[in-house]
C-alpha cells in the first residue's frame, strides 16, 4: 500500500487547485453552491485510484473537498479510465456510455459538474493584480487575450494557408481540382477494370462448359 | 520504606506524580511557537498525517467528536466545519496555555458556535458515557503518565461503535530511516528549539518521549486490552508515524 502520506499530499496539492481556480471565477463557485451536500466517487481503473470530491458551501459559493475514502452516501459514482475522464470533460459530445465509463447513482449531478466545468471562466487577471497592480495586470490580460485571439485564428487558417503553399508555390502537389479530375479517372478506369474482370469470368465459365460438353461425348462412346 | 513508583520523562526516571508537571512545563514553554515549530520540525508534513487522520474519522455532519491534546486546535478547525452546526466539537488538553493558545486560534479564524475548550486529563476525561461519536489523540498520548488508563477512560465516553484514532510517533520501518531520523532527532531538533523557541530542553525532551512511546504492535495490544476491536494502524512517512484506529464494540 503507498504511504498515506504522499496520497493525502495528492489529494491536498488537487484541493488547493480546484478552489483557487474557483475562487477566480464566483459564477462557477456560486453554481456550485447549489450542489452542497453532493458527492461524487470517481474510480480510475488506469491508473488505479479513487477519490471522493464533496461539495461544500463556503456561504460565498462552493467548495471542493478531496478525499481518498467516504463512509458515507455517494450521489454518483464513475468508473473508467483516466483518458476516458479527459475525454468526457473536454469533448462537449461526448457520453459516458460512448467512452466506457460506467456511471452508477444520480447522472443529474454528472451533467451539472460538466456543464459549469465546460463554463469555467478564470478571471486570471484577479491573482496577477495582487501582484503587479490593477492596470499593468489588465495590460497585460490584454495582451494576453490578444495573442490567445491571433494563435486561435492563427491554428484555424494554418492548415488551408499550408495546403495553398504546398500546392501553388511550391508546385510540391497538384491544386486540388486537377487532383480531384485525376482521382474520378482512376475511380473510371478502376470501375473499368472491374468490370473487364466480371466480363472475363463470364466468359471463363462459358468456355469452361463448353470444354467439359466436349470432353463428356468420347466417354459416352466407350460405355 | 516503601519505594515511590516512577515512571519515564524523555530517559529520565521521575516519580509518577511529577510527570504530569513536568509535561506541562514543557508545554507552557513551547505553546506560543508550537505550530511554527510543529511546521520547521516536519516540513509541513504534519498536516498531511492530521489530513488522513480526519479521512480516517469518517466525520459526519451532527457527529458529537473529542479532539484530546488537541493543543493549537488544528483538527478541531477541521471537524467543526465537517460537524456543523448541528454537531459538536470539544477540544480537551490538560495544559492551561496550549489550550488558550488553541481557543484564540479558532476564535480568531472565526471557529466557534459548534466548539468547546476543556481543560481536562485524558486518564480521567470528565464526561458522561456513551457521549461521543469519534475521539482522536494527536501527538499527546505519548506524554500521558498511565496510557492504559487513558485508553479505557477514553473507550468509556465514547459510544458504542465509535471510533478511537490514535496519531503518534512510532518506530521507522526501515534501519537506515531510523538512523537518519535519530540523527535528526537528537541533533538537529534541539538546535532547531534552541534557534526558534530559545528551548532546546523542551525539544530535546519531544526526541526522547518519542523513544520511548510503545512501538506500532505493543500500542495496537494495549488497544485492543483496554476493550477496542478492530484495531488497526496505519504507518505514514515511513512509520516515523503512526495511526491507531479502534472501535468500541
Amino acid at each position: 500500500m503507498t504511504d498515506p502520506t504522499f496520497r493525502a499530499g495528492f489529494d491536498a496539492t488537487l484541493e488547493t487547485a480546484i478552489n483557487t481556480a474557483l475562487r477566480y471565477d464566483p459564477g462557477s463557485r456560486a453554481r456550485l453552491g447549489k450542489l452542497a451536500g453532493k458527492v461524487l466517487g470517481v474510480n480510475l481503473t488506469a491508473p488505479a485510484m479513487s477519490l471522493f470530491l464533496f461539495i461544500d458551501d463556503e456561504g460565498e459559493g462552493g467548495y471542493i473537498e478531496v478525499h481518498s475514502r467516504w463512509d458515507g452516501e455517494v450521489t454518483t459514482e464513475l468508473s473508467g479510465s483516466a483518458l476516458a475522464f479527459i475525454q468526457l470533460l473536454r469533448n462537449r459530445d461526448a457520453t459516458p456510455a460512448k467512452l466506457g465509463v460506467t456511471v452508477r447513482g444520480s447522472s443529474a449531478l454528472l451533467a451539472e459538474l460538466q456543464s459549469t466545468l465546460r463554463e469555467l471562466d478564470i478571471d486570471w487577471e484577479e491573482p496577477v493584480s495582487k501582484l503587479i497592480g490593477d492596470s499593468p495586470a489588465h495590460q497585460l490580460g490584454t495582451g494576453v487575450r490578444m495573442a490567445a485571439s491571433w494563435l486561435k485564428d492563427a491554428l484555424g487558417t494554418a492548415p488551408k494557408a499550408t495546403a495553398e503553399a504546398v500546392s501553388e508555390e511550391w508546385r510540391m502537389t497538384p491544386p486540388q481540382a486537377q487532383f480531384e479530375a485525376f482521382a474520378e479517372d482512376v475511380a473510371e478506369f478502376s470501375h473499368g477494370v472491374d468490370r473487364l474482370e466480371a466480363r472475363l469470368a463470364i466468359l471463363q465459365r462459358k468456355f469452361a462448359a463448353q470444354v467439359k460438353a466436349a470432353s463428356g461425348k468420347p466417354g459416352q462412346e466407350k460405355r | 520504606m516503601t519505594e515511590r513508583k516512577t515512571t519515564h520523562f524523555g530517559y529520565q526516571q521521575v516519580p509518577v506524580e511529577e510527570k504530569a508537571g513536568r509535561v506541562a512545563d514543557v508545554f507552557h514553554s513551547v505553546a506560543a511557537r508550537y505550530d511554527v515549530m510543529n511546521d520547521l520540525m516536519s516540513g509541513g508534513v504534519h498536516r498531511l498525517w492530521k489530513r488522513f487522520t480526519i479521512e480516517l474519522s469518517a466525520a459526519r455532519p451532527g457527529q458529537t467528536i473529542l479532539d484530546i491534546a488537541g493543543g493549537t486546535g488544528d483538527l478541531t478547525a477541521r471537524f467543526s466545519r465537517i460537524v456543523g452546526p448541528t454537531g459538536k466539537v470539544v477540544l480537551a488538553d490538560i495544559n492551561a496555555s496550549m489550550l488558550k493558545v488553541g481557543r484564540d486560534r479558532l476564535l480568531d479564524r472565526g471557529i466557534a458556535g459548534n466548539v468547546e475548550t476543556v481543560q481536562a486529563d485524558a486518564q480521567y476525561l470528565p464526561f458522561p458515557d456513551n457521549t461521543f461519536d469519534c475521539i482522536t489523540i494527536a501527538f499527546g498520548l505519548r506524554n500521558v503518565t498511565d496510557k492504559d488508563l487513558a485508553l479505557r477512560s477514553m473507550l468509556r465516553v465514547l459510544k458504542p461503535g465509535g471510533r478511537l484514532l490514535v496519531l503518534e510517533f512510532s518506530k521507522p520501518e526501515s534501519k537506515l530511516l531510523e538512523k537518519v531520523y535519530d540523527q535528526y532527532s537528537f541533533r538537529l531538533l534541539p538546535f532547531m528549539g534552541k534557534l526558534v523557541a530559545d528551548d532546546a530542553d523542551s525539544y530535546r525532551y519531544l526526541a526522547e518521549s518519542i523513544r520511548m512511546h510503545p512501538d506500532q504492535e505493543t500500542l495496537k495490544g494495549m488497544m485492543s486490552d483496554a476493550g477496542f476491536v478492530d484495531c488497526e494502524f496505519h504507518n505514514m512517512t515511513g512509520g516515523i508515524v503512526a495511526l491507531h484506529k479502534g472501535i468500541k464494540p
